[in-house]
């Protein structure tokens, strides 16, 4: 029931009570005359039918009366309930008015923030995208300046680099050269002076200079620049021992076991022995001073092993490694080098260079042992040197038997040949000759002229055409064939070094008979004596002269040692062997009258200062 | 001098003597002392030693020696009395009479001429 509204409540409470007061009480005058009007026995009954008809009227007329309120109140609440309805409807409208409007107002700020803050964007990303192109571009100019400021530098370091590495190479190399003069120097020194006092101050001198030598030699192997001196011809093993004690300071507590007879090919035997000279030295200097050191030479089949050993101080594992890896030759940077450190750098380069293996061991002497491994490439066995004197002379020409006589003519054989290239015309005929009786059997085609210009161009031509027809079929080393006199094949070998800064091949060859002073000097005096007649070359004696002459130089001979007379066998037949060729080498002795060198007339190196003193 | 390079061997001469450079007060050899050796070159033997033995097998002076060996006469004298004192060689003088023979000498002064 919806509460009663204030206008229905104010004649409610009056009409319930008053309309059913009103009818009940006119019901009662209504009945109470219908009693008195009617009959006298009908009075009772019609006063019972006229109440309850009354009391019924009564009830109707309050029943009506409520209904008649009730439909009012509920007709006034409608009307209210409908005010309300259109009151919110109108609010309803309002309130979207509002939400339409605010929305509107709402988007379109929002549009706006929108657009401003899209252009804010936009602005700032070409202000941003600006900057870094720009910074880009700067940065790029200076990365590109710095390149190339880093790379001019570069070049700088490295030309400066360059520099100074050719500069050092060419100073070690002309220190080398001095070195190597100053050597040769010595040794003739050594060989005209023969008061001991001079000789022990020039034994000193050669010790010194040939360490400097071996510095000069360390230098220019580190620079890169070739090594100084190559030998011509191999050098054995017990010289390859002695050459590298020699270039080291405490060489006298070096002792060599050697029993090898290989020798070293001429090209690799300078490159073993610094090596082997730097190994030495290692070994002397990190021993005590008084203590020994080793050295031991095994044959193996691939090559050669030279052992090394010290007492000294055992290496440590890291040293052991270190030392190991700088001979390996792996790395051939300088950045390494430490100044005082040079010896193992210089073998590793060494070793890099010409493919010998060095390692490092404890030493069962109690210090440290150094193995150089010399491979089989770098090895001739001197086996052959005796065979190879034979089989370099024209054996089958002459009535020659022994080696000796053997050497003899081969030392005429190959003596024009190395003349022929610095010699004038004159004794180039000689040569000729020379070279044509020796070439004829094999190049029977070529004119004389052509061997001459062929013996201008290579020094030793003549070698090459009877090294062929040797019917010994020994092997033999190319190096052989341009050697220019061979020594005695047993000892004292005599090697001709060739020099960068001399022209090796413009020099004339040793003494036509390098062998024997002796003879050497008869022929210098023979020389003298006949240069004071003859200015000019002298014809070529016949046979029978020189058979005469060397006769009568026999019997000089005999006379001057009776003692020996007897047993000279292996003299005497040599002369005469060397008859048939004996006017060659006589001209070529006459020819090299005026291209030998002035050392060698003008002071008393000559070997009459040797036999005479 | 001789000109750079002619140097003839690797080995100098002080490593030949171990760095003696002079012979005792008592080396007995002088410059024709005659030499004779008294074994054969052995195996192991330096190779001077060995090639004095060889040329030694006939007697022959210390200078000839030194001529054919190419070396100063004092370094062969040291190598000389490294091996007589190890007995390998024995040494002696010449005579000296046919020497100063005057005929000879004359005979070696026709013979030089004649060269």
């Amino acid at each position: 029931m919806t509460p009663p509204l204030p206008g229905d409540r104010t004649d409610g409470p009056r009409s319930p009570l008053t309309v059913p007061l009103l009818t009940a009480v006119l019901a009662a005058l209504a009945v109470a005359a219908a009693v008195f009007a009617g009959p006298e026995p009908a009075r009772g009954a019609l006063a019972v039918t006229g109440t309850v008809a009354g009391l019924l009227l009564c009830a109707a007329v309050t029943v009506a009366d409520r209904a008649v309120a009730s439909a009012r109140a509920a007709r006034t609440r409608l009307d209210t309930v409908t005010e309300d309805l259109g009151r919110l409807l109108k609010e309803q409208n309002r309130l979207t008015e509002e939400h339409t409007a605010e929305l509107a107002r709402l988007t379109e700020e929002r549009t706006a923030e929108r657009a401003r803050l899209t252009e804010e964007h936009t602005a700032t990303t070409d202000r941003l995208t600006e900057e870094h192109t720009a910074t880009t571009d700067r940065l790029t100019e200076e990365h590109a300046a710095h390149v190339a400021r880093l790379d001019a530098r570069l070049r700088e370091a490295e030309s400066a680099r360059a520099a100074a590495l050719s500069a050092t190479a060419n100073a070690a190399g002309r220190m080398q050269a001095l070195a190597t003069g100053m050597l040769a120097d010595l040794r003739a020194m050594e060989d005209k002076h023969h008061d001991e006092e001079v000789l022990a101050d020039l034994l000193h001198l050669d010790h010194r200079t040939a360490q400097a030598g071996r510095l000069a030699d360390s230098v220019a192997v580190l620079t890169g620049a070739r090594s100084g001196r190559r030998w011509a011809r191999p050098i054995a093993m017990e010289s390859i021992l002695r050459g590298a004690m020699g270039r080291i300071g405490g060489y006298q507590r070096v002792r060599a076991h050697s029993a090898s007879d290989t020798a070293v090919a001429g090209h690799a035997a300078e490159g073993v022995m610094h090596a082997l000279a730097e190994l030495l030295d290692n070994a002397a200097n990190f021993s005590p001073p008084t203590a020994e050191v080793h050295v031991y030479v095994e044959e193996v089949p691939s090559g050669i092993i030279v052992s090394v050993e010290d007492s000294g101080l055992v290496m440590s594992d890291v040293q052991l490694r270190r030392a190991e890896r700088a001979v390996s030759g792996e790395s051939t940077d300088l950045g390494g080098l430490t100044g005082t450190r040079l010896g193992l750098a210089v073998v590793g380069r060494l070793a890099r260079r010409y493919g010998l293996k060095v390692s490092y061991r404890p030493s069962a002497r109690g210090g440290t042992s150094a193995l150089m491994l010399i491979p089989q490439e770098l090895l001739v066995t001197t086996g052959a040197s005796a065979p190879e004197s034979t089989g370099t002379a024209p054996a089958a020409t002459s009535s020659a038997t022994t080696a000796r006589a053997g050497e003899a003519t081969a030392t005429t054989a190959t003596a024009p040949a190395g003349e022929a290239t610095t010699t004038p015309a004159t004794t180039a005929t000689a040569a000729t000759a020379a070279i044509a009786a020796r070439t004829a059997p094999a190049i029977p085609s070529e004119e004389p002229a052509a061997a001459a210009a062929r013996a201008a161009d290579r020094p030793a031509p003549p070698a090459e055409p009877t090294a062929e027809p040797t019917s010994a079929g020994l092997p033999r080393r190319r190096s052989s064939r341009t050697k220019p006199a061979p020594a005695a094949p047993d000892h004292r070998h005599d090697p001709v070094p060739e020099h960068e800064s001399a022209a090796p091949d413009g020099e004339a060859p040793p003494l036509v008979l390098p062998r024997r002073r002796r003879g050497r000097t008869l022929a210098d005096a023979e020389r003298t004596w006949s240069a004071g007649r003859t200015a000019d070359p002298r014809p070529a004696p016949t046979a029978e002269e020189t058979r005469a002459r060397t006769a009568r130089f026999s019997s000089f001979r005999r006379a001057v040692r009776p003692t020996t007379a007897a047993p000279t066998g292996d003299d005497a037949p040599a002369r005469p062997a060397t008859a048939p060729t004996a006017p060659t080498a006589d001209d070529v002795r006459a020819g090299r009258d005026t291209d030998t060198p002035p050392a060698a007339q003008n002071n008393p190196t000559t070997p009459e200062g040797d036999t005479t003193s | 001098m001789s000109r750079p390079g002619r140097d003839d061997a690797p080995d100098r001469l002080y490593t030949l003597t171990q760095g003696r450079s002079r012979s005792g007060p008592d080396n007995p050899f002088d410059l024709v002392t005659l030499v004779v050796a008294e074994c054969a070159p052995v195996t192991g033997m330096q190779s001077e030693h060995a090639a004095i033995l060889r040329i030694t097998e006939s007697p022959t002076a210390v200078v000839e020696i030194a001529a054919e060996l190419e070396l100063p006469v004092s370094i062969v004298r040291i190598l000389l009395s490294d091996l007589l004192a190890a007995g390998r060689v024995s040494a002696r003088h010449p005579r000296t009479s046919a020497v100063y023979d005057p005929d000879i000498l004359e005979q070696v002064l026709v013979g030089l001429r004649n060269l």
